[in-house]
């Protein structure tokens, strides 16, 4: 397993509850989320940049709750 | 107060670790902050950065010790709280921690166990150095890795399933760079963190990989003596290690428990857990009664989650970052301090709108105009 950062870019979409799905799909194609933020919002552009943490690979154990 | 027909008043308290925090950016500094929502709530969730002052902790009993992954996962409503009496903590030690500073790290465990009387169960080391690295992202939030993640997992299962270990404090081994800048300035209760960002990956490794209550406490050299020292910086140089307020913590956090979806055709239904049958005690987001950030802070994962719980934020703690409600759409209660959050939180607690407290009140306006028959002679 190894952890990465990452920053990405998202359009705003009208409700909350969409951006943050939109932000965890988007996160996902990257590796498993492990900590991420909207730290900033360009009105303009209608763009929010978000920094994230995730992690590639699996740490798999027989006794672990999850496979990564 | 709570009448019978009443259901506990539950507030959220965030102050993310690592963006710079103007209040609980430094040494516990919003402790005072979470004391004083504890007076005015039946219960308060928040989290280890709010919470942990190295040396320095108070315990408070309707406060839930939940660390940040976890809140996530809360707010997000995939996982619940379930109060505890006691926890057996299990100490995790990076083996890149040398001999003499490892000891002292045991020490305050045995302390906290002789005279707090914590359950402390028997303590692994890591097979390798997890190898701690530091960054500073372009937003100014800091952030770090280690290089050996599977290390430090390795051993927490081992606490888990040898130790019987039902939380999880972690000691890692950090740089000291005692004469960087930002090292400097947070010793003068300014700048941002520098460890916070590392330290808050470490713990939601294991938080998402073992859903149990974990904390971490840096292992670091004690730093020369500083006469400009901030006050707020201060509970992070009275001794040898930061273990004690995480091992508090630790003794008394919830538990986390998860609801099961199962998904049949055509339909979303919720199977229970049958060997983790629902309790009476256990808590979900919808019962969540407000929840205070700092003004500028609001893009986290749980706020978005809460979007539609009362939101207060608060201006005078500013943070790196740049996200206000107002900019997601959120509605918010905008206050200055948390001097007034307070305020906000007890109107709020007992049915008061808060516009009433003001001396204008204005006269209730029609909602729509063409809808108010007086407005254009219709009824």
């Amino acid at each position: 397993m190894i952890i990465q950062f990452i920053e990405l870019e998202i359009g705003l979409l009208p409700a909350v509850a969409e951006l943050e799905a939109a932000i965890a799909t988007r996160l996902q194609q990257h590796g498993e989320p492990l900590r991420w933020a909207i730290t900033q919002i360009d009105p303009v552009r209608q763009i929010a940049h978000i920094e994230a943490v995730v992690t590639v690979g699996d740490f798999t154990h027989p006794h672990s709750v999850c496979s990564s | 107060m709570q009448f019978v027909s009443q259901r506990p008043y539950t507030v959220m308290l965030i102050v993310p670790t690592g963006v710079g925090a103007a209040v609980g950016g430094y040494a516990g500094d919003a402790l005072p902050v979470a004391r004083a929502i504890a007076q005015v709530a039946d219960r308060l969730i928040t989290h280890p950065n709010v919470l942990n002052g190295a040396q320095l902790y108070w315990p408070l009993p309707n406060a839930l010790y939940v660390e940040g992954y976890a809140l996530d996962q809360f707010a997000a409503g995939r996982w619940g709280l379930r109060p505890v009496h006691q926890n057996r903590v299990g100490l995790v030690l990076d083996c890149g921690i040398e001999p003499d500073l490892r000891q002292r790290h045991l020490q305050a465990a045995d302390a906290t166990r002789a005279t707090l009387g914590l359950s402390l169960s028997d303590y692994v080391v890591t097979d390798a150095p997890l190898g701690v690295t530091l960054q500073t992202a372009a937003s100014g939030a800091t952030w770090g890795t280690i290089q050996n993640p599977d290390s430090l997992l390795r051993a927490v299962d081992k606490l888990i399933t040898q130790a019987g270990a039902e939380a999880i404090a972690v000691v890692v081994r950090f740089p000291d760079d005692e004469g960087s800048d930002a090292l400097q300035q947070y010793r003068q209760g300014q700048g941002v963190d520098p460890l916070a960002g590392a330290e808050a990956v470490i713990s939601h490794l294991v938080v998402r990989t073992f859903r149990v209550p974990c904390a971490h406490a840096p292992a670091l050299l004690p730093l020369p003596l500083d006469p400009l020292l901030a006050p707020k910086s201060a509970a992070e140089e009275l001794g040898h290690t930061f273990l004690p307020c995480v091992l508090v913590g630790l003794s008394r956090a919830p538990q986390i428990v998860s609801q099961i979806v199962s998904q049949t055709i055509g339909q979303i239904g919720t199977q229970i857990d049958t060997q983790n049958p629902a309790q009476p005690s256990d808590i979900w987001a919808n019962q969540v009664d407000a929840l205070v950030v700092p003004a500028t802070a609001c893009g986290g994962s749980a706020v978005l989650s809460l979007s539609q719980t009362r939101l207060i934020t608060v201006g005078s703690n500013t943070t790196r970052m740049q996200v206000t409600a107002a900019s997601l759409g959120l509605p918010a209660i905008a206050v200055n301090s948390y001097l007034e959050a307070l305020g906000a939180l007890v109107a709020h607690r007992a049915g008061i709108d808060p516009t009433a407290l003001d001396p204008q009140l204005h006269a209730l306006q029609p909602l729509d105009k063409t809808l108010d028959g007086k407005a254009n002679g219709k009824c």
